[in-house]
C-alpha cells in the first residue's frame, strides 16, 4: 500500500512474528494468495507450509515444485490418473531418479501418504528414503497384483525405516497373511511402533485371532491399534477370550483399541438382532479393560451379540477412568436401568462420546440413564435400536443440552424423520453436526413434543422423582394432576417455542443455528422434497451435506416424479458442500429387463434440479451394475453435473466416458475434477475402457487450459 | 489419424494363447469391454483381438472424421486396417448390431480373410419397406429418436443438459437406442444417421464366407423375420440359432450363456 512513510504496515512486522501469523494459516487457497504478496511472504509462506497434497499428473514429475522444502505431511496418493502406480508404469531407468527428485523437492517429510499399486513404489521411494520419516499412510483400492510373494507389499518398510510409529492400511488392500509374519522378522523396527491401523474397510474376512496375538506380540508399545476381525465363532480364527486376553497382555499401553467384524463394513446398517452370540464371556472383557488402565477410546463393533454387558461396562468405568470414546455394536443390557441407579455404561461419567449399535434391548429408560450417567456426552450416536422412541430420546437431549453437539440416529423403527428432528428440539439451537434417516411416516404430527422438564430444577431432582414423572407420562398426553411446567432454558428464555408450546399444532418458527454438517440416509425411490417441512426448515449455518441413497432398483417402480428433490437444499443459503453417495444403489446399467429403469433413467432422476444449488464441492459415487462391477456416469448425469455452474472442486467415484468429462469443461471456475474408484476392486485399466491413461491426461490438459479468474 | 498408429489409435487388444485368431467387435454406443464377461471362455483356445469403434466412448474424440466416416466403408477400412497391422491372414468373427454388418461388408473385400462371421443382432435393413420387408421399425419411430438426439445435441451446446436417453423413445425403438445416447452428443445423431439409412440388403448375396445368425428371443430392434430374410438371401452358407434369451445385449445381460453357444457355432 502506497501511503506516507510513517505509516505501519503488517510488512514491516518483525519476520519471527509474522512467521508465527502464517504458521496459524491452514487454509490453503489464503495461503497461495499470501505467498503472491512480495517476496517476503513468499518465503514466509513457503517455510510455514507443513503440509501438502499433490495433485499434478504423474508424467509431470519431473516438473515438481520444489520451493515446498519445509512439507512434512506430504500426500501424493492423489496424483493423476487417480490410482496410477508411481515411478511403475511403465518402470524405466529413469524411475529412480524420478523418486530421488521426489525426495529431494521434499526433504523434511515425516508423514507420507502413498498410493501403492506395485511394491516396486515403496522400494523406489524408500531406498534413499526420508530420515524423519514417522508416520506412512499407504492406500491401494485395486487388487493385489498377481503373483505377488506374501508380504513383499512391507517388506521393503521395515527393513528399511527403523523408526516408523505410524502405520495406516485402512485403505489399503492386501492379505490379512501378508503383514505378521514381516512384522515379527523385524521386531527392533517394530519396538518404535505406536499406531497400528488395519480397520482396512476393502476385507471380506479380517484378521485371525493367531495374527492379532502375532502382530501384538511384535509390537509391544502401540498405543493405537484398530484391526479388522471376525467375530463370529463358526469361522477359523474368530476372535474370542484368549485373543482379547493376548491384546491386553501384549500391548498394555494401548489408549486406542478398536476392533470391528468384517460384515460392519459390508452392511453397515445391519440387523439387528443376528442371533448368533460371540464368545466372549464377561470375565473376559473384565480382565481386557483392567489390562488397559490408559484407554481413552475403545471401539467393539461386534455383529455377533454380546450379552449381559452391564457389570463388563461397569468395569470399564472403573478400570479406564481416562475413556473418552466408546462404541459398542451389538451388546445388550449395556444398561439395565433398574430403578434410579446408574448401571453399566452409565457410570462413565467422563465419556465424551457414544455410539450404541444394534442394541437390541435398550430403551427409553436407558436413554434417560445414560444422559444422567454420562452427563458430559458431546458426541452421541445409536442405531438399530428398536425400542427406543421419540420420548426417550427427548429428554436425554434436554438432559445433555449442555454438552451435546453432534448426533446421530439411524436404522430406529420408532424414530422417523419427523420424531427425530422432534427429539432434538430442546438442544435445536446447540446442534452443529447430525445425522438421521429420510422416513416419511404418512400422517405426521407435527405438533410439538411432550414431557416437558424445568431444567434447572432437574438438577435438584433426585433419580426417583424424575424416573416417576417420566414414567407416568404415556402419550404425551399430560395428566391433570400434574403441573405442566414450561421448558426454561439457562438464561435465555426462547419465546418463539414457548409461545408454540400452547399452540395444539405447534410448528417450529426456531432455527437449527449452529448445524453446520447434516448427514441423511435415504431409500431409493423416497423423495428428499420432504425434509423442510419435516422440521428442518431453517439452517442459517449449513454448509456440508452428505446424502447417502440406497437400495435396489430392479424391481423399483419408476418413480412418479421426475425429481428426487434436491432442488429443495436451495433453502439452505451456506450450502456449498455435498457428497451424494448412490452407490449402494444397485440396479442395471444397459441389461435392465423391459418395464424397468436403466440406471441412466436413475441417474437423471436423483441429479435433477442440482444445478439449482451453488455448490462449490461435490463427491459423487454413481448408482452401481453389481453384475458388472460398473459405477459409471450416464449421459444425464453428466449433462445434470454440468449445470453446477458454481463448481470448483468435483469428484466422482466411478468411471465415466471421456467425452462425458468433456461436459464439464463448460463450468467456468471449475480447478480439480478426479475420477477416484475407490472401491475394491478398482477397475483395471484393461477391463474399464471408460477412463484410459490418455484420455485423463487429455481431459486435465483441457482444464488447466482454461483462464480461471480467481 | 495422423502418426498414432490405428492399433494405439483404437485400443487395439490381443488376449489369449491358442493358435487362431478371434475377433469380437462392439456394437455402436459400448465399447470392447462390453465383451469382457465373454472374453474369458476364449483366451485358452484363441488370440482374441478386441478393438474400440472409432465413436467409442474410449477413443480420442479428435480420431471422428466427419467427412470419413458417412458410410460404413469407413468402419470396415478401420477393422482391415487393423488385421492387417497385427499381419492376419485369417480368423473367424464374431460382431454385434452395426459390427454384423461391418463384418459383413469386410468378407466381402476379403474373403480369403475370415474363416466364418457371427452375427449377432444384425440386420441388413432396419426400416421397414412396404409389405416385403419387415425392418421393424417405421420412419416415425425413428424419427423420434432423431429429434431426441438434436434436442440433446442442442441442449450440450448451449450449455444445458442434454436430458434424452434410450428410455425416453418410443418402445419399439428403445432397446437398440439404448446405447446409442452414450455417445457424443456431437457425433450422435451423425452416426445413428449412418445406422439407420443403411440398406444392405443387395449385397448379402455377395457374402460368400459361411455365417452364423444368432438372434435373441426377443430383441425389439431385430425381427425374427430378418434373420431367416438373411439366412434365405446369404451367399454361404448360413445357420440361425435362436438364442434363449431376451433384448439386443445378449453379451451383457447373458454372457456364459451367449460364451457356450460361440463356442458351439465356432467349432461347426
Amino acid at each position: 500500500m502506497v501511503g506516507n512513510n510513517l505509516a505501519t504496515s503488517v510488512t514491516q512486522l518483525p519476520e519471527e512474528i509474522l512467521s508465527k501469523v502464517f504458521a496459524g494459516i491452514t487454509h490453503t487457497r489464503t495461503r497461495n494468495s499470501l505467498s503472491l504478496v512480495c517476496q517476503s511472504f513468499y518465503r514466509l509462506e513457503r517455510k510455514t507450509r507443513t503440509s501438502l497434497t499433490l495433485r499434478g499428473n504423474a508424467r509431470d514429475l519431473y516438473r515438481i515444485p520444489t520451493s515446498f522444502t519445509h512439507v512434512t505431511n506430504l500426500d501424493v496418493s492423489l496424483l493423476s490418473p487417480w490410482g496410477h502406480a508411481l515411478f511403475c508404469s511403465p518402470i524405466t531407468a529413469d524411475s529412480p531418479l524420478l523418486a530421488q527428485r521426489l525426495r529431494n523437492a521434499f526433504p523434511r517429510v515425516t508423514s507420507l501418504t502413498l498410493y501403492v499399486r506395485h511394491p516396486q513404489t515403496l522400494q523406489l521411494l524408500l531406498f534413499n528414503h526420508w530420515p524423519d520419516l514417522r508416520q506412512l499412510r499407504l492406500v491401494r483400492w485395486h487388487q493385489r497384483p498377481q503373483g505377488l510373494q506374501p508380504g513383499s507389499d512391507f517388506a521393503a518398510l521395515f527393513s528399511r525405516c527403523r523408526s516408523l510409529t505410524s502405520l495406516d492400511l485402512s485403505s489399503f488392500y492386501h492379505w490379512p497373511e501378508d503383514l505378521p509374519p514381516v512384522l515379527s522378522a523385524n521386531t527392533a523396527a517394530t519396538a518404535s511402533l505406536r499406531r497400528l491401523n488395519l480397520l482396512t474397510t476393502s476385507f471380506t474376512e479380517g484378521f485371525k485371532s493367531n495374527q492379532i496375538e502375532s502382530i501384538t506380540s511384535s509390537c509391544p508399545n502401540l498405543e493405537h491399534f484398530l484391526v479388522a476381525c471376525n467375530f463370529d465363532p463358526r469361522y477359523i480364527g474368530f476372535v474370542g477370550d484368549e485373543t482379547l486376553f493376548a491384546i491386553a497382555s501384549n500391548c498394555p499401553k494401548l489408549k486406542l483399541l478398536h476392533m470391528a467384524d468384517t460384515s460392519s463394513f459390508t452392511n453397515p446398517r445391519g440387523d439387528e438382532e443376528a442371533g448368533e452370540d460371540a464368545r466372549l464371556n464377561r470375565g473376559t472383557l473384565e480382565a481386557l479393560f483392567s489390562g488397559l488402565p490408559l484407554l481413552e477410546e475403545l471401539v467393539l463393533d461386534v455383529c455377533k451379540n454380546v450379552t449381559e454387558s452391564s457389570v463388563s461396562l461397569e468395569m470399564l468405568s472403573s478400570k479406564c477412568p481416562n475413556l473418552k470414546v466408546v462404541k459398542l455394536g451389538q451388546f445388550q443390557g449395556i444398561c439395565l436401568a433398574i430403578g434410579s441407579r446408574l448401571d453399566g455404561i452409565a457410570l462413565c461419567h467422563g465419556l465424551r462420546s457414544l455410539s450404541v449399535n444394534n442394541c437390541g434391548d435398550l430403551d427409553d429408560m436407558g436413554l434417560i440413564e445414560i444422559g444422567r450417567g454420562c452427563s458430559r456426552l458431546v458426541k452421541f450416536e445409536i442405531q438399530g435400536c428398536k425400542l427406543v422412541t421419540e420420548k426417550g430420546l427427548r429428554t436425554m437431549a434436554c438432559l445433555l443440552r449442555r454438552t451435546l453437539i453432534d448426533v446421530k440416529v439411524a436404522s430406529c423403527v420408532n424414530l422417523d424423520a419427523a420424531a427425530t428432528l422432534r427429539a432434538f428440539e430442546p438442544i435445536q439451537d446447540r446442534i452443529e453436526r447430525l445425522h438421521f434417516d429420510c422416513v416419511w411416516k404418512e400422517n405426521d404430527n407435527f405438533g410439538h413434543g411432550f414431557c416437558n422438564f424445568d431444567l434447572n430444577a432437574l438438577d435438584g431432582l433426585n433419580g426417583s422423582e424424575l424416573m416417576d414423572s417420566f414414567g407416568r407420562d404415556e402419550c404425551g398426553e399430560d395428566t391433570s394432576n400434574r403441573k405442566r411446567q414450561k421448558c426454561v432454558y439457562g438464561s435465555e428464555a426462547d419465546d418463539s417455542f414457548l409461545q408454540s408450546n400452547g399452540n395444539s399444532n405447534g410448528y417450529y418458527g426456531n432455527s437449527w443455528d449452529k448445524l453446520q454438517y447434516l448427514s441423511l440416509w435415504i431409500k431409493v425411490g423416497d423423495l428428499l422434497t420432504q425434509l423442510p417441512s419435516a422440521g428442518l426448515e431453517d439452517c442459517p449455518n449449513l454448509e456440508e451435506i452428505c446424502i447417502k441413497v440406497e437400495g435396489d432398483c430392479r424391481g423399483q417402480p419408476k418413480p412418479a416424479v421426475s425429481e428426487f428433490g434436491l432442488s429443495i437444499l436451495a433453502c439452505y443459503p451456506q450450502l456449498s458442500k455435498m457428497q451424494l453417495d448412490c452407490g449402494d444403489t444397485k440396479g442395471f446399467v444397459y441389461t435392465a429387463p423391459s418395464g424397468q429403469m436403466d440406471l441412466s433413467l436413475w441417474e437423471r432422476f436423483f441429479l435433477n434440479g442440482i444445478g439449482s444449488l451453488s455448490l462449490n464441492e461435490l463427491h459423487y459415487w454413481p448408482p452401481q451394475d453389481e453384475d458388472v462391477n460398473q459405477r459409471c456416469l450416464s449421459l444425464p448425469a453428466a449433462g445434470l453435473l454440468q449445470e453446477c455452474y458454481t463448481l470448483r472442486k468435483l469428484f466422482i467415484h466411478g468411471t465415466t466416458h471421456e467425452h462425458f468429462m468433456n461436459f464439464f469443461l463448460k463450468i467456468p471456475n471449475l480447478r480439480d475434477v478426479q475420477l477416484r474408484e475407490d472401491y475394491y476392486p478398482a477397475p483395471e485399466n484393461d477391463m474399464s475402457t471408460e477412463m484410459r491413461v490418455g484420455s485423463c491426461s487429455r481431459f486435465e490438459d483441457a482444464l488447466n487450459r482454461r483462464q480461471i479468474c480467481d | 489419424m495422423g502418426s498414432t498408429s490405428i492399433l494405439d489409435a483404437l485400443n487395439v487388444r490381443v488376449e489369449g494363447s491358442g493358435d487362431k485368431y478371434l475377433v469380437f467387435a462392439h456394437g455402436f454406443g459400448t465399447d470392447q469391454s462390453a465383451w469382457q464377461r465373454v472374453l474369458p471362455y476364449f483366451t485358452r483356445n484363441y488370440k482374441v483381438i478386441l478393438y474400440d469403434l472409432v465413436c467409442a466412448g474410449s477413443v480420442n474424440p479428435d480420431y471422428f472424421d466427419y467427412r470419413r466416416y458417412t458410410a460404413l466403408d469407413a468402419y470396415v477400412d478401420d477393422l482391415l486396417n487393423i488385421l492387417d497391422s497385427l499381419h492376419v491372414t485369417r480368423c473367424a468373427y464374431v460382431g454385434h448390431s452395426i459390427s454384423a454388418m461391418i463384418g459383413m461388408l469386410a468378407s466381402i473385400r476379403r474373403p480369403e480373410l475370415f474363416s466364418k462371421l457371427i452375427l449377432i443382432g444384425a440386420s441388413p435393413r432396419f426400416l421397414n419397406d412396404g409389405e416385403n420387408y419387415h425392418g421393424g421399425f417405421e420412419q416415425g419411430e425413428i424419427e423420434h429418436v432423431f429429434s431426441a438426439m438434436e434436442a440433446n445435441y442442442e441442449a450440450w451446446v448451449n450449455g444445458f443438459a442434454p436430458l434424452a436417453v434410450g428410455a425416453d423413445v418410443p418402445a419399439a425403438v428403445r432397446e437398440f437406442s439404448r446405447t446409442l445416447f452414450n455417445m457424443r452428443p456431437d457425433i450422435t445423431l451423425f452416426v445413428s444417421r449412418t445406422v439407420f439409412n443403411s440398406d444392405l440388403r443387395g449385397i448379402l448375396g455377395l457374402v460368400k464366407v459361411p455365417c452364423c445368425i444368432m438372434q435373441t428371443a426377443r430383441d425389439m430392434s431385430v425381427p425374427a423375420a430378418v434373420a431367416t430374410y438373411m439366412k434365405e438371401h446369404l451367399g454361404g452358407k448360413s445357420t440361425i440359432q435362436w438364442l434363449d434369451t431376451e433384448g439386443h445385449l445378449p453379451h451383457l445381460s447373458a454372457p456364459s450363456y451367449l460364451a457356450h453357444q460361440l463356442e458351439i457355432a465356432l467349432s461347426q
